[in-house]
């Protein structure tokens, strides 16, 4: 971390001019470059991220896991139990029902919209173009008091109750050291639809020579917001592949 | 000679670095932080939308355009709005989208086009391409009102502005522009004069070359308005706006006022328009169906030719080209191509625009003064649609209620009450409503349940008794002294902050009352410059006669009386004094010559006396009536002898509120056309408040002094509460400079109240409440995006209490933390034992709040103390003490389960088939072992009792009762048989002794 603000300094030092004007593609190429390289996070293949949830003074501890095929998985955990909640196994995307303790598919559209985020992993915005994305250099703004640039990703288009709606995200990069630290997009579906989500991330810290926000906030801009700390991230964990199957009943997942 | 000059040199630079040092004290708005303003509405009275727009092809998707309120978009047919265009001024003119990509682009033309007295202005033209999510400003920032933006459907390069333009003055920025580069560059296709301006347009679908326009002639002032003129006009092009003809054959003969033009979307050679002519006979709606080559006219009915510059508005169905609504005073509908109307459904009158569905026309939306509202029977009946909280407040007042009650008046909607904070949130149901017509100034007795309100121009003021539900209208009359009285259209108001019955009304004189209005003294000569020039109202209105009594002019406008000094009365009038008394009204000093760089006559919107000192007060002018755009704002500190400004060039838009803050003299705030505005140096500096808080014009300001709070009456956003602003009395350039800098708090008062919530499940919109958690409150100098930060609270012999989570934003921080510690650690069953989710309150007391950032700490202690409502100590502290036992007696459970699920394992891999069983047997009845968490609920074990009744103690305001104390004791021997029995089991369980079981402390920590 102080490496790459020494490195900042150097080049702020040395160029004796203020900040030129950037292009998205260059505060992309510094961000990668900053949070370790696009090398070493191409070759990531998964995380698995231990977490904390705080909702109303209810700590709820989580799991997730994330696989650059797609696959993916929260687990929580109440009272002992394990409740698995956004499974996506390539195909189908499930959850546990909290009152049955079952398994539920995903409607069809949420799943298809989730399959479309496979190509993902680990980072949006890594090979953008090759994926069909669009990246804009909306301006900067200010941001949780500091100076952010702002970008526009469009990812491939949702569909939203049978209509094609565009997937659009905006990225406000820390004007000084590149990195994202808030997120907002617009809820298309259910009852808080219209709304603008609003999601901050700080405490970046290393992990295998990557740089990974230990902290978040998610929550609707301007509202409320809950906080997730993560206490450990790990690299390319081993999970089993039957972890992600829909099982036809799901009585109760066990830890073991 | 040198040495001289350097001295005078440095002498002249010292002050200007002090200056610039000061300057800087706080900077933009951007470090405000998580001190957000909370929007309580309401939006049961919703405010006036000038333009609606509907998606050509997406029957869910509706825009609307509000007078004073900003853009909203509703992805739901109108059921929720999502407000979409927050920074940037909120009256707007006309949305439009661009027909080659309605899903994304979007146009939005600012300043409202219904040139009412409190009309606000706009500031441009604005585009998005992304559905909202980002607007660039394409120009005509001195357009001031724009009515119409016109997108080619073949060529969205190709864009026509219609420029209303000023209302209050002269104004070059006016008539038809067009774009043929995206709107990068713009040429001015009709012009006719600086007095008039486009005041509707259309396209002819089928060939954007043909267009119309009607010119306008028109101009307001404080005291008149004037409609109609040679220069109106109805124009048509068919060049693309090349060239412009006048189309008027059929059209009544002498001078025009305001017309609407619209053009049969199924047949483009059948148009409307509505004409504002001389003749009464003359009036009304015209027809061609020639397109626009000769007219005939229809229909001159009250609702047709009522108030043009308010209503002139025609829609025509788009599946019907003899189907046509007119907005009005109730709206109306004809279906017989013009020729008779009949009037619409009820709704809330003052009917600004409409538009019918795009599949069907059974479905209306109509925009009034009262909100949007929606019909699904061709205009039959309406329903109100909830989720706008667009209310236009000319004034706010609280009270010392708890939770404090805010009270104001609206434009056309009456006068209200209603709380701050309530169950659930704010709703429609918490508003009481105190007056009628246009509402203006609200006031609570300090003392009493009285409440006084008025109705525009003082016609009645009434003082409500909220107890005894008694009414009484009490303005003062003629006298024989003073046989005739004149009262602005928002006639002052005023309590004393000295003598609780007292009460001011100002008309030209200054009226007192000492018992609540029931006789009334003058106590002044005429405050105003009476000047008869200002007085014919009976003359205004132009074409269309408009005596409403919303021009009267010369007048009293604010009243205040010192909080230090009773007989010390500021009163300002609209049309520019500024009278002192210090003698209780014997004698009156109008002081407003004694400022410098103040225009003549600008009007006293708001005077300040200072709660710091006698001889402190603040005006705020604003002039633009007069077409001055200038916020002014002064301070004396010697009773008006001399008075300085307090404005910089940061300041946006004319002001016309300004609140003091009680403790720090320097921190004032002040409210403008375009938003709140905040000094922390006695106006040396301002800098915007944008956090959650569009650039709304504030007509008035108000802080609660019990809670700090900055309650804002918006006009165009509702009631708007900055909460607790004390964290800005302590930002200087000091504590602006540590790393982290902990603002003080008062101690929280733990909330005893309980509630069911709100129980509202239609989409009506919901103002969030007061946040009654304990709140950490710091400064950070810059953002922490790199390292780990934490927070947590301690006792105070440094035990963790709690984990947070700490904002890591530049600026002001707000941790909330509901005085609770993390909910116990519950036994492993087959489901979730619901009274286990619940986090036990700490005791009242001192606690610490630890923030480690990298190597540093920064500690902060602050006190939680109980609600004073007569629950005695003893009881919160049995309260305390037996939550805390069933908190830890569950956690206890839950690793003796732990234990007997390791015991039961071990006795399956070792065949103990005896103590297997005895070890389920004993489990069965510590946890539920099947069932589900809904109605497959099983029997609760002792978990469940547990936990119930952990729950229900922990959940309680005072001491258990018998009742939960016989079920303590019955939980607590049956835990004591169950480890007897476990206790009794474990040596004979086979392997037993080898397990490895990770003592509690661990335990308690495992996921």
């Amino acid at each position: 971390m102080r490496r790459i603000i020494y490195a900042f300094t150097a080049l702020a030092l040395l160029s004796g001019l203020p900040m030129q004007a950037q292009t998205a593609d260059e505060i992309l190429g510094s961000y990668f470059e900053n949070i370790g390289g696009k090398d070493n996070l191409k070759a990531v293949k998964g995380i698995r991220m231990t977490a904390r949830l705080n909702q109303q003074g209810m700590e709820i501890p989580l799991e997730i896991y994330q696989f650059s095929d797609g696959r993916q998985m929260t687990v929580i955990k109440i009272q002992g139990k394990e409740l698995k909640q956004g499974v996506f196994d390539g195909e189908t995307l499930w959850s546990t029902n909290f009152m049955t303790m079952k398994a539920e598919k995903s409607d069809g559209e949420t799943t298809a919209n989730v399959k479309l985020n496979s190509n993902d992993f680990p980072d949006s915005f890594l090979d953008y173009k090759e994926k069909g994305y669009t990246v804009e250099l909306i301006g900067k703004e200010t941001v949780e008091g500091t100076e952010t640039f702002k970008i526009k990703l469009v990812k491939e288009p949702l569909t939203i109750d049978g209509q094609p709606v565009e997937d659009v995200s905006y990225y406000y990069f820390d004007a000084e050291n590149f990195v994202p630290i808030a997120v907002e997009s617009e809820l298309h579906m259910g009852p808080m639809k219209g709304q603008t989500q609003f999601s901050t991330m700080s405490d970046y810290q290393e992990v295998d020579g990557l740089y990974f926000p230990f902290s978040m906030t998610q929550g609707i801009k301007n509202g409320p917001s809950q906080p997730i700390v993560f206490d450990s991230i790990e690299l390319n964990p081993t999970l089993d592949a039957a972890a992600f199957a829909f099982p036809e009943e799901v009585g109760e997942t066990t830890n073991d | 000679m040198k040495r001289q000059v350097r001295l005078l040199l440095l002498a002249v630079a010292i002050p200007v670095a002090a200056l610039a040092q000061q300057r800087d004290t706080l900077r933009a708005g951007n470090l405000f932080g998580d001190l957000k303003a909370r929007h309580i509405g309401p939006a049961l009275m919703s405010g006036r939308i000038n333009d609606l727009e509907i998606h050509p092809a997406n029957k869910r998707i509706l825009y609307v355009g509000a007078a004073g309120g900003g853009v909203w978009k509703s992805s739901d047919a109108g059921t929720t709005f999502a407000p979409i265009f927050d920074d940037h001024c909120q009256s707007i003119g006309a949305v439009t989208l661009d027909p080659s990509d309605p899903n994304n682009t979007l146009y939005v033309g600012t300043g409202e086009t219904w040139t009412r007295n409190s009309v606000s202005i706009g500031c441009g033209l604005f585009r998005t391409r992304d559905g909202g999510g980002t607007w660039e400003h394409l120009g005509f920032d001195k357009s001031e009102r724009i009515a119409n933006v016109l997108v080619n459907p073949q060529n969205p390069d190709e864009i026509y502005v219609g420029v209303l333009g000023a209302l209050w003055s002269d104004s070059e920025e006016r008539g038809v522009y067009k774009s043929v580069d995206g709107g990068a560059n713009w040429e001015r296709m009709l012009y006719v004069n600086p007095k008039t301006g486009v005041a509707d347009m259309a396209m002819d679908p089928t060939d954007p070359n043909t267009l119309y326009a009607s010119m306008w002639e028109f101009r307001r002032t404080a005291w008149s308005f004037e409609s109609g003129g040679g220069n109106s006009a109805l124009y048509k092009s068919t060049d693309g706006g090349e060239t412009w003809n006048k189309i008027h054959n059929g059209f009544p003969e002498g001078i025009l006022g305001r017309l609407a033009i619209a053009i049969a979307p199924t047949n483009p050679r059948v148009l409307y328009t509505v004409i504002e002519a001389e003749s009464d006979a003359r009036k009304g709606l015209y027809r061609s169906d020639d397109a626009g080559a000769s007219w005939q006219q229809l229909n001159n009915d009250f609702e047709i030719t009522v108030r043009p510059f308010y209503f002139s508005r025609i829609v025509v169905d788009p599946r019907d080209e003899n189907v046509l609504v007119k907005g009005g005073l109730s709206g109306s509908i004809s279906r017989d191509g013009g020729k008779t109307f009949k009037s619409l459904g009820n709704m809330h009158p003052d009917i600004h625009d409409l538009v019918f569905g795009i599949n069907d026309s059974d479905v209306i939306y109509a925009a009034t003064d009262g909100g949007l509202y929606r019909s699904w029977d061709g205009g039959n009946t309406f329903e109100i649609c909830e989720d706008l909280p667009l209310s236009q407040f000319y004034q706010v007042s609280v009270d010392e209620a708890e939770p404090y009650n805010v009270y104001g008046g609206l434009q056309d909607n009456g006068s209200w009450w209603g709380p701050n904070s309530s169950p659930g949130g704010v709703t429609g149901r918490d508003w009481n409503s105190v007056g009628a017509g246009d509402g203006f100034r609200v006031l609570k007795h300090r003392t009493r349940p009285v409440i006084f309100s008025e109705v525009q121009g003082a016609e009645s003021v009434w003082r409500t008794d909220t107890e005894r539900r008694l009414i009484k209208t009490i303005q003062p009359q003629p006298t024989a002294a003073t046989p005739r009285l004149r009262f602005n259209w928002n006639a002052p108001m005023a309590l004393s902050p000295n003598r609780p019955d007292r009460f001011y009304m100002g008309s030209q004189y200054l009226h007192r009352s000492e018992d609540m209005g029931d006789t009334w003294e003058v106590i002044s000569p005429d405050l105003t410059t009476n000047d008869p020039a200002k007085q014919n109202q009976e003359a205004s209105g132009g074409l269309s006669a408009d005596n409403s009594g919303a021009e009267n002019h010369t007048t009293i406008f604010t009243i205040a009386e010192s909080p230090l000094d009773e007989n010390l009365i500021w009163v300002g009038t609209d049309d520019g004094n500024v009278q002192l008394t210090r003698d209780g009204g014997k004698t009156w000093t109008n002081t407003v010559a004694n400022i410098a760089g103040l225009p003549a006559n600008t009007w006293a919107y708001h005077i300040e006396a200072s709660a710091h000192d006698r001889g402190t007060a603040y005006v705020v002018f604003d002039g633009h009536s007069r077409g001055d755009m200038t916020p002014y704002a002064f301070r004396t500190t010697d009773f008006g002898a001399s008075w300085t400004s307090i404005i910089t060039d940061e300041v946006q838009g004319f002001a016309r509120s300004l609140q003091e803050d009680y403790e720090n003299e320097n921190l004032l705030f002040l409210g403008t056309e375009f938003g709140l505005y905040i000094t922390l140096d006695g106006g040396l500096s301002w800098a915007p408040f944008r956090s959650n808080m569009p650039p709304v014009a504030v007509h008035y300001l108000e802080l609660h002094k019990g809670t700090n709070d900055l309650v804002m009456g918006t006009h165009g956003r509702g009631v708007i509460i900055l909460d607790d602003v004390s964290p800005l009395r302590e930002l200087t350039a000091e504590t602006m400079g540590e790393t982290l800098h902990f603002f003080g708090s008062s101690p929280t008062v733990m909330n005893d109240k309980g509630s069911f919530g709100g129980s509202t499940v239609s989409p009506e919109f919901v103002g969030p409440n007061r946040s009654t958690e304990a709140q950490i409150k710091y400064f950070l100098k810059s953002r922490h995006t790199f390292g780990k930060m934490t927070m947590e609270i301690q006792d105070m012999e440094g035990n963790k209490v709690a984990d947070l989570e700490p904002g890591k934003a530049k600026g002001i921080n707000i941790v909330n933390w509901g005085y609770t510690r993390k909910q116990p650690k519950v036994a492993k069953g087959k489901t979730f034992s619901f009274g286990g989710f619940t986090s036990p309150r700490v005791p009242a007391g001192t606690y610490r709040a630890v923030i480690t950032k990298g190597k540093d700490t920064f500690e902060h202690t602050f006190e939680l103390v109980y609600e004073d409502n007569g629950i005695p100590l003893e009881a919160r502290e049995a309260k305390y003490r037996t939550t805390m036992e069933l908190y830890d007696m569950t956690q206890q459970l839950a690793y003796m389960v732990y234990q007997v699920d390791a015991y039961l394992e071990q006795a399956e891999k070792a065949n103990d088939t005896r103590e297997l069983k005895k070890l389920t047997a004993l489990k069965e009845t510590l946890v539920v072992t099947t069932g589900d968490n809904y109605v497959g609920l099983a029997e609760p074990q002792l978990r469940e009792k547990m936990a119930n009744l952990y729950s229900k103690v922990s959940d309680g305001y005072d001491a258990p009762s018998a009742a939960d104390f016989d079920n303590l004791s019955l939980i607590r021997d049956q835990f004591a048989r169950a480890k007897a029995d476990f206790e009794a089991l474990k040596p004979k369980v086979k392997g037993g002794d080898t397990l490895t079981l990770v003592p509690f402390e661990e335990f308690l920590e495992m996921y």
